[in-house]
C-alpha cells in the first residue's frame, strides 16, 4: 500500500517538476516574476512530494518491508539502526533520491539568494536536471517502453519468473539478503551524502553558465557562481577523502587510490571545476578568460554526468571494481548526458562569436597567463582521466573487446603534469600578487628556490632516492610547498582573509611529495629470508623447475604461534593467537600480533579481522572477508591484513566435510568418515614450548638429569625431558620424565627411549629425538584422538611512508577552498544586502 | 598571431597523437592462453576448472590452481598472493600476468561473482580481495 503511495508520489514529483520547469522556462524567456513565483510554487510542491516519498522508503526499510525488492535486497533484520538509515542511499535508486533531495535543497538557496537576471534561467537549468534525475525513479512502463527503475517495486515485480513466486505470488521473504559487509564501515555512512552534496552543487555553475549564455549577462554570474563552485570543490574533495580513506582501512588492495573509475568519477569534476574556480577567480581580476569560464563550468558538471553515465549504465561492467549494478538505464542516462552536453556546448558555440574577448594578448609572465595555463592543465589532467576511464568505449578504436589500461598509463600522465602544475603555482602566486618582469621575479624567486634545492638534496639523501625523474618531480613538490608558504606568510602579514588560494596551493605541494613517497616507496614487511630471495628475484637469479625466471616476489610472512621473527630488521613480530568475537560480525576472528621494535621502541600489536561474509556465504562454502589493521603514525603507516590462517582453513575444512556427509547421507552412503584408533604423533619442541592438542595441553618443561643406574651399560647420552601433561577439563597436571638415551652395544649404538604412561588418560610419552642445534627435542605420543594443528596465521604487512602527509595536503586543501568559501561569500552577501 | 597559433595547433596536434598512442598500447584486449604469447599482462578470463586441485603452499606462499579459459583450454595457473576470498564462488575469473611454458603466472586477478537472488542480473566484478 505505501509502496504504491511511494511510487504515486514520485511521479507526482517528476510531473510538478516538469510543470515548474515550463513556467521557469517563460519566466526566463519573458522576464516575468508571476510565473516564476508559479515556478517556486510548483518546485515546492516537488520537493515536498520527494521528501514525503524517501521518508515512505526509509519508513519501509526500518519496518524490514522485505516485500519490497530495494529493502530485500539491501538490508537485512540484523543491521543496526544507522545502517538501515544509510540503506536508504545505499542502492541506485536511493542514491537517485538522495541526489535530487541536495539538488532541490540548494534550489531553495539559490530563489533566496539569486538576483536578476540571473534567477529564472539559472532555476530552469536545475529543475531540467531533476527532471532528469526523478526520470531514472519512476518505474513507468509505457507501452512497453519502460522508464527508470522505482525504489518502491516488490519483490514479484522485480522477479516475475522466479520459481518461488510462481508457486505463491504473495511469498514475502522472512529476512533480507543484507547489506555488503564492506559497506559496514562509518566511513561509507557519510561519503555518499558528501558525494552527492559535491554532485549536487557542481550542477549550479553550470546552471548560472547556461543562464549567462542565455541572458547574454557575462560577467556578473561568477559573482555568485564562485562559491558555489568552490563549495562543491570542497565537497567533492571530502568525498574523495573519505572514499579513499575507507578504501585504505577497509579494502585490501593496499592503497587509497586504484584509479578505478568510481574514483575517477568524482575526481574529474573536481579537477575541472577546479580549473573553472582559477578562471573565474582570473576574471573578477581583469575581465579576461570569460570564454574558459564559462566552457569549464559547463564541462565540470558534464563530467559528473558523464561519470554518472560511465558507471550506472553498466558499460564499464568488467573494468571496474565497484560498478553499479544494472538497472537497465542505459537509454534514459544517455538521454540525459546528452541534453546536458549537448544543450550546454550547443549554447556556448551559439554565442561563441558575441563572447568578450580581452583586448590585448596578456604577456607571458603575467597572472593571467600562469593562471589560464594551469587551468589548461588541471583540464589536460581531467581529460586524460576521462579517456582511461573511457576504455571499454575508446580502447574499440584500437582492439576488440578492450581491458582497462594499466595503472602506468595514468600515472605516466598525470605526473608530468602535476609537475607543471607545481611550477605554475608558484610563480603564477608571485604574479598574482605583484607585477614582474623576469628579472624581479627572478630575485623573488631566489630564496624559495634556495630552500627548495636544500629541502630536495637533503631528501635524496636521507630518502635515498636513485631515479632521476623523482628527484625532479621532489623539487617541483617541495617548490610548490615553499613558494606558496614563503607568499603565504607575507599575505598573512598584511590581510590573512586572502591567504586561500596559496595555502591550497601549499596543500597541492604536499600532495604531490605524500603521493610518491607512500606509492614509490612502499615497502613489505618481510623477513630476512624472504627479503634475499625477494632481492634475488629481482636480480633475476631465481629460477623455478623448468628453468624459467621467477618474476613473483614473495610477499607474505607466515607467523607461527608464540614463535617470534625478525621483519626488516627493525622489529620482532608475535602471533599470540585469535579472539572470536560475535557481538560485532558473526564469527568474527582478531589477530593479536605483536610488534616489538628491536630499538627498543615502545611495543604494539595489530590487530586485523578475518570475518565471515554472512551475506554471499553458503552451507558448503564460506566466504572470508578481511579488515586490515592500519597503524598510522607521522613518518609511515603500517598496514597489515590476514592472508589466511589454521582457524580459516580449519572452518573451511569442517564445512567442506560436513557438505559431504550431507551429500553421503543424500545418496545413502553410510561409509562416514574413518578414524584411526591408534594414534602416534611426533612435535618438535623447544623447553619452555608448549602445544594444545585436542583436549590437552603439552608442555616441555626442560631437561633434566638422570641417574645412572636406570640406564643401560655403555651409555654415550643420557637425559629426561620434564613433560606436563595438562587437562584444563578436569584441572590436572601430569608430570612425566621420558628418558632418552643411546648406547653401544658390539661397536653399534643404539638409541633407547622407553615410554612413559599417563595411565589416567591412556597416553604414552616417548622422547625419541634430540636435535642439539635448535635446541629441541622429538617427543612421541601414542593415543590421542586428535590431530595436533599448529596455529599459524599468514599476514601481508607493507610499511607505507609519509601517508599522513597525503592527508595533511588533502586537509590543507579543504581548508583553503574553506577560506576562499568565506572571502568569496561574504563579498555576494554584500552585494545581496545592497 | 600566426606563428602563434601554428604551434598551439602543432603541441595539440602532438600531444594528442603521443597520449592517444600511449594509450592504444596501455590497453590490450582480452585473450586466450594460446593468445597470451610473449605479453607479460595478458589478460585471460576463464572458469576455475575445479576438476583439479586448487591449492595455497605454506612453503612457497602461491597459490596454484587450473583454469579453464574460453577456448576450454585448461592450464596451471600460479597466483603470487594468498587465494581471494570469493575464490570458489566466481562464476567467472580474469588473470592477469604472463604464460611461461605451460604456465600462467598471474600478477592479478578479478573475479566475477554471481548474484545470488537474481538470475537476470549478470552480477559484478570485485577485486580479489586476498584472505
Amino acid at each position: 500500500m505505501l509502496g504504491i503511495l511511494g511510487k504515486l508520489l514520485l511521479s507526482a514529483s517528476f510531473v510538478t517538476s516538469i510543470g515548474a520547469m515550463v513556467f521557469y522556462f517563460i519566466s526566463a524567456n519573458k522576464d516575468e516574476d508571476r510565473t516564476l513565483k508559479l515556478g517556486n510554487w510548483l518546485f515546492t510542491a516537488k520537493t515536498t512530494f520527494l521528501v514525503i516519498a524517501s521518508g515512505i522508503l526509509i519508513y519501509l526499510i526500518f519496518q524490514h518491508q522485505f516485500q519490497y525488492y530495494y529493502v530485500f535486497n539491501y538490508t537485512s533484520l540484523d543491521l543496526t539502526p544507522r545502517y538501515l538509515f544509510s540503506a536508504f542511499y545505499g542502492g541506485q535508486e536511493g542514491s537517485f533520491m538522495l541526489w535530487i533531495l541536495f539538488s532541490a535543497l540548494f534550489g531553495f538557496g539559490l530563489m533566496k539568494w539569486t538576483r536578476a537576471p540571473y534567477k529564472a534561467p539559472v532555476l530552469f537549468f536545475l529543475t531540467l536536471t531533476q527532471v532528469f534525475l526523478l526520470s531514472m525513479l519512476l518505474g513507468w512502463d509505457i507501452f512497453g517502453l519502460k522508464l527508470g527503475a522505482s525504489p518502491f517495486r516488490t519483490i514479484a515485480e522485480e522477479m516475475p519468473n522466479a520459481p518461488f513466486l510462481q508457486t505463491n505470488p504473495d511469498f514475502v521473504p522472512s529476512d533480507g539478503s543484507g547489506l555488503n559487509d564492506l559497506l559496514k564501515s562509518p566511513w561509507m555512512m557519510i561519503h555518499p551524502p558528501v558525494l552527492f552534496i559535491g554532485f549536487a552543487m557542481m550542477t549550479i555553475p553550470y546552471c548560472f553558465a547556461m543562464a549567462a549564455l542565455w541572458k547574454q549577462q557575462y560577467h556578473k554570474w561568477i559573482g555568485p557562481a564562485l562559491p558555489w563552485t568552490l563549495s562543491a570543490n570542497v565537497a567533492l574533495l571530502t568525498a574523495i577523502f573519505l572514499g579513499g580513506y575507507w578504501a585504505y582501512v577497509t579494502l585490501s588492495f593496499g592503497g587509497y587510490w586504484a584509479w578505478d573509475p568510481v574514483e575517477n568519477a568524482s575526481l574529474v569534476p573536481w579537477l575541472i571545476g577546479t580549473a573553472g574556480i582559477h578562471t573565474m577567480i582570473i576574471q573578477r581580476k581583469s575581465s579576461i578568460a570569460q570564454k574558459s569560464s564559462i566552457l569549464f563550468t559547463i564541462l565540470a558538471y558534464v563530467a559528473v554526468v558523464y561519470e554518472t553515465f560511465l558507471t550506472r549504465s553498466g558499460i564499464l561492467g568488467s573494468s571496474s571494481v565497484h560498478s553499479f549494478v544494472d538497472l537497465g538505464l542505459y537509454n534514459q542516462l544517455l538521454a540525459f548526458m546528452l541534453v546536458v552536453t549537448l544543450v550546454g556546448l550547443g549554447l556556448f558555440f551559439w554565442r561563441y562569436k558575441e563572447l568578450p574577448s580581452p583586448e590585448k594578448e596578456s604577456s607571458i609572465l603575467s597572472r593571467e597567463f600562469m593562471t589560464v595555463t594551469g587551468a589548461m592543465m588541471l583540464l589536460i589532467l581531467g581529460l586524460v582521466i576521462i579517456l582511461g576511464t573511457s576504455s571499454p568505449i575508446l580502447g574499440r578504436l584500437f582492439v576488440e573487446n578492450p581491458t582497462p589500461p594499466e595503472i602506468s598509463f595514468y600515472n605516466t600522465w598525470s605526473m608530468p603534469i602535476a609537475m607543471i602544475m607545481a611550477l605554475l603555482t608558484v610563480v603564477g602566486q608571485y604574479l598574482f600578487w605583484n607585477k614582474h618582469d623576469a628579472e624581479s621575479l627572478a630575485s623573488a624567486l631566489i630564496n624559495p628556490l634556495l630552500v627548495t634545492s636544500a629541502v630536495t638534496i637533503l631528501s635524496v639523501i636521507f630518502g635515498d632516492v636513485r631515479d632521476l625523474y623523482y628527484m625532479v618531480y621532489l623539487f617541483c613538490g617541495y617548490f610548490a610547498i615553499v613558494g606558496n608558504a614563503w607568499i603565504m606568510i607575507k599575505l598573512a602579514m598584511k590581510n590573512p582573509k586572502v591567504i586561500g588560494g596559496s595555502l591550497t596551493h601549499v596543500g597541492f605541494g604536499l600532495l604531490l611529495v605524500g603521493i610518491l613517497a607512500s606509492s614509490a616507496y612502499n615497502e613489505p614487511l618481510v623477513d630476512q629470508k624472504t627479503a634475499n630471495y625477494n632481492a634475488a628475484v629481482e636480480r633475476g637469479e631465481v629460477t623455478d623447475e623448468q628453468g624459467f625466471k621467477v618474476t613473483q616476489k614473495e610477499e607474505m610472512l607466515l607467523l607461527n604461534l608464540n614463535e617470534p621473527i625478525m621483519i626488516d630488521n627493525k622489529y620482532m613480530v608475535t602471533y599470540e593467537g585469535y579472539d572470536l568475537d560475535n557481538t560485532v560480525r558473526r564469527g568474527q576472528q582478531t589477530y593479536k600480533i605483536l610488534f616489538e621494535p628491536i630499538d627498543g621502541g615502545k611495543p604494539f600489536y595489530m590487530n586485523p579481522e578475518v570475518y565471515p561474509m554472512l551475506t554471499s556465504s553458503t552451507q558448503e562454502n564460506i566466504q572470508w572477508s578481511v579488515d586490515p589493521d592500519v597503524r598510522t603514525g607521522l613518518m609511515s603507516d603500517i598496514y597489515l591484513y590476514v592472508g589466511g590462517s589454521s582457524y580459516v582453513e580449519q572452518q573451511n575444512e569442517w564445512v567442506k566435510k560436513n557438505a559431504e556427509m550431507m551429500q553421503n547421507a543424500a545418496s545413502q552412503d553410510t561409509a562416514g568418515i574413518q578414524k584411526d584408533s591408534v594414534n602416534v604423533q611426533s612435535f618438535n619442541m623447544n623447553p619452555g614450548q608448549s602445544i594444545d592438542v585436542g583436549n590437552y595441553t603439552i608442555r616441555f618443561v626442560n631437561y633434566v638429569q638422570t641417574d645412572s643406574t636406570e640406564l643401560p651399560p655403555n651409555t654415550t647420552i643420557g637425559v629426561r625431558a620434564e613433560v606436563e601433561l595438562i587437562h584444563p577439563a578436569s584441572n590436572r597436571v601430569i608430570t612425566l620424565d621420558p628418558l632418552f638415551a643411546v648406547y653401544s652395544e658390539n661397536g653399534q649404538s643404539y638409541i633407547f627411549s622407553p615410554p612413559a604412561f599417563a595411565s589416567d588418560f591412556d597416553l604414552e610419552f616417548q622422547f625419541t629425538q634430540i636435535n642439539p642445534q635448535e635446541n629441541s627435542i622429538e617427543l612421541t605420543v601414542t593415543g590421542l584422538e586428535e590431530e595436533y594443528e599448529p596455529e599459524w596465521v599468514l599476514v601481508v604487512a607493507d610499511e607505507k611512508p609519509f601517508i599522513s602527509v597525503v592527508w595533511t595536503g588533502t586537509f590543507i586543501l579543504m581548508i583553503g577552498f574553506s577560506i576562499s568559501i568565506f572571502r568569496h561569500w561574504g563579498r555576494e552577501k554584500e552585494k545581496n544586502s545592497d | 598571431m600566426k606563428p602563434k597559433l601554428i604551434i598551439g595547433i602543432v603541441a595539440i596536434v602532438g600531444f594528442t597523437s603521443l597520449l592517444m598512442y600511449n594509450f592504444g598500447e596501455s590497453i590490450s584486449t582480452y585473450t586466450t592462453f594460446e593468445g597470451a604469447g610473449e605479453r607479460s599482462t595478458a589478460h585471460i578470463p576463464g572458469t576455475w576448472d575445479d576438476e583439479k586441485e586448487a591449492v595455497f603452499s605454506l612453503e612457497t606462499k602461491r597459490f596454484t590452481f587450473y583454469m579453464k579459459d574460453e577456448d576450454g583450454v585448461s592450464k596451471k595457473v600460479v597466483y603470487s598472493k594468498p587465494k581471494p576470498n570469493n575464490f570458489e564462488q566466481a562464476d567467472q575469473l580474469v588473470v592477469i600476468g604472463e604464460m611461461r611454458g605451460d604456465t600462467f603466472y598471474a600478477n592479478e586477478m578479478l573475479m566475477k561473482c554471481p548474484s545470488k537472488y537474481n538470475d537476470a542480473d549478470p552480477g559484478q566484478f570485485t577485486e580479489a580481495v586476498e584472505g
